[in-house]
């Protein structure tokens, strides 16, 4: 057994990670120096240097809330990373990327996001679960399997948005020949008759980018923090509940009308 | 003679040799292969009862024959590690097989095991040889030298070999008890010469939540 076969896989040094990109498809290294980034709590992995972690919303780090978060409903989730060095970030072994903004938005579902540049603001989305990053800087995401970049217009299932950019917020989209009419009702009811499970998509139309992960399946929520309990405010009170964008075929109706308008009669 | 095919299946290819591996991680083979249960990991009656007593349970198999034999692990993936006469410090769930001519025991790790939740024992190889051990998601090597000390997060932390300290690094304040700590809250730091395993992915622990 002398043969050495295969000796290992590269080995990282502070000289030899790279600068604000990924270290393979599932770490991505950050340079600090005496700069700032946001992370979500817990994604550090490791870190060369001298770099402190302080959670938001205390003392002299109170001013990046107003500046970098406007919205202090979800500062907790967030750190501070500040110092000098390079850190590595992961999230569950799902991949993530980086990506640039050029004085642009881009919204994300919260629990994709993993860290940002301070250079860019954090807002809450009107969109339930969302999260909408405005400014120029760069930021990291996770996604379960690779990200695809799709131009509109086009229908995306719902479990595979992961964020759109610079084109208008989504609307629903059903399959309305399928949906109704007494077999569509007995279909959408019983699932016998084959309910293909994708009547239900996302539309997205007009100019800008959509994200997409290449698998169904979706990463745990981040709080998003509440949302001011107002009317007109959507998740905000009315007493219907959190209609998560999330949920993946319409739900079945209790009411009768619900009934009567989906057998058509 | 280790090698990977994909990054989670390992192929090991013998000449009459044998490899020490997790029981029951073999997916396939061919040729002539014996699997020997070893009770004790292989090390003797003392190990045995050190690995009863540290709680550092192991469970391992002999594989002793002629072609080659395919081990897997719930699909995590897999890192080879050269051992060159120098010491591999690894949790024992991550350990997926070892040459047999290494030696493997258990030692102490202080307050870096409890941090973790995998205990305060961990896992040794030593000798001449390679191993594979297993990790969630690729496993980032980093080098510690003298004037470049790491610091890494305990549920990330998958193994380290060479000449390593480890000291137990702790960010907790009083704001950690307001709940407004920074997540972060307690690092593992090496110091000296050495390599660290570093998975994508954090297991849970006291610290992920602090």
């Amino acid at each position: 057994m002398t043969t050495h076969y295969g000796a290992g896989p590269t080995v990282y040094d502070p000289m030899t990670l790279p600068v604000d990109d990924n270290v393979n498809s599932y770490t991505f290294c950050v340079e600090l120096k005496g700069s700032q980034w946001f992370l979500q709590k817990g994604k550090m992995i490791a870190y060369y240097g001298a770099i402190e972690f302080n959670g938001i919303g205390h003392g002299r780090l109170d001013r990046l809330v107003r500046t970098s978060f406007h919205s202090p409903l979800h500062a907790s989730d967030w750190v501070v990373a500040e110092g000098s060095g390079k850190m590595l970030l992961a999230d569950r072994a799902f991949d993530v990327n980086s990506y640039d903004l050029e004085n642009g938005n881009l919204t994300i579902r919260s629990g994709n996001l993993l860290a940002f540049q301070p250079s860019l603001s954090l807002k809450q989305s009107i969109v339930p679960g969302f999260l909408t990053l405005i400014g120029t800087g760069k930021f990291v995401a996770a996604s379960n399997g690779p990200v695809v970049f799709m131009e509109p217009p086009l229908r995306v299932d719902p479990q595979a948005l992961v964020g759109w950019a610079d084109c208008p917020s989504p609307c629903h989209h059903y399959d309305h020949q399928y949906m109704t009419g007494v077999m569509g009702g007995l279909r959408a009811l019983t699932g016998l008759g084959g309910a293909s499970g994708e009547e239900h998509q996302f539309e997205f139309v007009g100019a800008g980018t959509v994200l997409l992960q290449s698998t169904e399946t979706l990463m745990a929520e981040q709080a998003t923090g509440g949302t001011p309990q107002q009317a007109g405010v959507p998740g905000g009170g009315g007493g219907h509940g959190p209609q998560g964008p999330q949920a993946g075929a319409p739900r079945l109706p209790g009411q009768l009308g619900d009934l009567q308008r989906r057998f058509g009669l | 003679m280790f090698r990977l095919q994909g990054s989670k299946v390992l192929a090991v290819d013998m000449t009459g040799d044998a490899v020490k591996a997790k029981n029951g991680s073999m997916v396939a083979y061919d040729g002539q292969m014996d699997f020997k249960k070893l009770s004790g990991g292989g090390e003797g009656l003392r190990g045995m009862v050190t690995r009863r007593l540290t709680g550092e349970q192991m469970t391992v198999m002999e594989v002793r024959g002629q072609g080659t034999c395919w081990f897997a692990d719930r699909a995590s993936e897999i890192n080879l590690v050269q051992l060159r006469g120098d010491k591999l410090y690894v949790e024992s769930s991550n350990l997926l097989a070892t040459d047999a001519g290494l030696r493997t025991g258990t030692t102490f790790t202080g307050l870096r095991g409890a941090s973790q939740g995998n205990g305060l024992f961990t896992t040794t190889v030593e000798g001449h040889g390679q191993a594979a051990i297993t990790s969630d998601g690729p496993a980032v090597v980093l080098r510690v030298s003298p004037q470049y000390p790491l610091s890494v997060d305990p549920g990330a932390y998958v193994a380290h070999q060479g000449n390593l300290r480890q000291s137990f690094q702790s960010g907790v304040t009083f704001r950690t008890f307001l709940g407004e700590g920074g997540g972060e809250a307690f690092q593992i730091r090496f110091e000296g010469d050495g390599l660290v395993y570093v998975q994508p992915s954090e297991r849970n622990t006291i610290a992920g939540d602090v």
